[in-house]
């Protein structure tokens, strides 16, 4: 208990940092994500083609390998030309977790925008909008409140990601835990619960809330 | 108003065909690409063989490690969901608060959390994995077979980690999987005389693995790439724990050591990347099925 006391305001100080880096990272996904699915979308090979391959090698290696790749990869090859100081944790770890949340977010544009039906898109066609109307005007709007939900539950799956950011040195919850082992290396499993409460703390109020916007959008479908 | 979208549509087509030409053009591009992978590889000819068994080594390792896991996974899982079902309040609240917890954390914490706090609270203890299975081994006299004590407990926790951690996804993936068989089959099993244990088994649980294989795959996948945060815990020479520190030992050779993190990045992408096929192949024929 002592212990817990101790450690909590670094620990309130790594939930701030925790919840910059996962703020950050998540508007430029979703910025990506949006863009990437506008690509894999479109009829042009050239714009499509380059997203699907973005897309599928993001998502077939493990955020561990993208993290240390930018990270200590990058930065060696990056000093050569003397940019090395710009390859810090927060940059690393803001650009793995956003590029690799871009992936999936990609993904869940693309199901919002399928699921809006094709049929409004023949429609407002017909009706002379043109292709650019019809998606911002008709398909687009109709697409947001289908994709919140798994925006949310992305949002959490990052939370707990950005744990990642520890193993290169970035100061975050996750790097709190191994700080206070190198400290007190005896008893350790109350800091180990002191963490996780964190971490659901952060996550069950976004959890419920996804839920229960799920349900009210259920209803009023 | 009509001959305009006649003629936007005419327009849609019409670029569609001078793409083609372009598409030759990305075609080229892309094997270009290709190309200029490959001799990014053969700039790095003596190092490629060099590296390659060292890490191929890894990759055996981190396919055993997530073999052994996902089928504990599926244990913890398939007992998780029959928790989640339970008529019992108690154990329904206990399957609640495991998934909820563990799929509340990140499995980074969780893999520290048991390799290093649970693993010296049981040592202080005097439990030693190690130990007893040395000792089981022994009584069928083949503890030559068994690895050193070390890797071996860190590979004992990493495991039970990972799969108590996937074991609160499977849960959510079968008690879905379960309920999502029509009510009325269970019934109608049961008033031809069947217990609920028979029907569980003949009628429930082959329909609902049939739903459950696309999710499944997809979480085995998953943990094939969660394997790579054994590295931060240590102790076991799995494929990321081998590439990074195949990497610090170049630290002076900058371009060297950025290959071998391209090299271990590759070697996840051919073992995940057929998976991510086979699942997205499983899906499909399942849609198709239904």
């Amino acid at each position: 208990m002592n212990l817990i006391i101790q450690a909590l305001p670094d620990f309130l100080d790594g939930i701030k940092n925790t919840i910059i880096y996962c703020v950050i990272s998540f508007a430029l996904a979703l910025l990506l994500g949006f863009a990437l699915a506008l690509m894999s979308n479109s009829r042009i090979l050239w714009l499509n083609g380059p997203a699907r391959i973005f897309i599928e090698v993001i998502r077939s290696t493990p955020m561990i390998a993208q993290i240390f790749l930018i990270y200590y990869g990058l930065s060696a090859a990056l000093a050569i030309y003397g940019l090395a100081s710009y390859d810090n944790a927060w940059t690393a770890g803001i650009a793995t977790l956003a590029l690799n949340y871009s992936a999936y977010e990609a993904e869940v544009f693309r199901a919002g925008f399928a699921s809006v039906s094709k049929g409004q898109t023949e429609a407002s066609l017909s009706l002379g909008l043109n292709e650019q109307q019809n998606f911002f005007r008709i398909v687009f709007p109709q697409a947001i409140p289908l994709m919140i939900p798994p925006f949310a539950n992305d949002l959490i799956y990052m939370l707990k990601d950005s744990a990642i950011i520890s193993v290169i040195g970035g100061v975050e919850l996750t790097s709190k835990i191994e700080s206070y082992r190198n400290h007190n290396g005896s008893n350790l499993l109350p800091i180990y619960f002191l963490a996780i409460v964190s971490y659901l703390l952060l996550s069950l109020p976004t959890s419920y809330f996804a839920r229960s916007f799920e349900r009210r959008l259920r209803a009023a479908l | 108003m009509e001959r305009a979208v006649f003629a936007e549509r005419r327009g849609i087509l019409g670029a569609r065909t001078s793409f083609t030409a372009l598409n030759y053009g990305f075609y080229i591009l892309l094997a270009l690409a290709i190309a200029g992978f490959v001799y990014y590889f053969y700039s790095f000819r003596e190092y490629v063989f060099l590296d390659l068994p060292v890490l191929l080594q890894g990759a055996v390792l981190t396919i055993i490690l997530s073999l052994i896991s996902i089928v504990l996974a599926a244990l913890f899982g398939f007992i998780g969901a029959l928790g989640r079902l339970s008529r019992f309040a108690p154990i329904r609240w206990v399957a609640f608060v495991y998934v909820e917890v563990i799929r509340g954390s990140p499995i980074l914490v969780q893999l520290l959390l048991w390799g290093f706090g649970v693993s010296t609270a049981l040592s202080s203890l005097g439990f030693d994995p190690y130990n007893v299975v040395y000792g089981i081994a022994t009584a069928l006299q083949s503890n030559s077979l068994l690895p050193d004590p070390q890797p071996f407990n860190a590979a004992f926790y990493g495991i039970i980690a990972l799969s108590f951690n996937y074991g609160a996804y499977l849960t959510e993936v079968f008690r879905t999987g379960i309920e999502s068989v029509d009510r009325g089959q269970g019934e109608a099993a049961l008033s031809l005389g069947m217990d609920s244990r028979q029907t569980m088994r003949h009628i429930v649980l082959p329909q609902a693995i049939r739903i459950t294989i696309p999710p499944f795959t997809n979480y085995f996948i998953t943990l094939v790439q969660d394997t790579a945060l054994l590295s931060a815990v240590g102790g076991i020479v799995e494929l990321q724990t081998t590439t990074t520190s195949l990497a610090s030992t170049q630290a002076s050779n900058p371009g060297r050591q950025l290959f071998v993190y391209v090299f271990g990045a590759l070697i996840f992408l051919i073992i995940c990347y057929p998976l991510a096929l086979l699942s997205g192949f499983l899906e499909r024929r399942l849609a198709k099925a239904d």
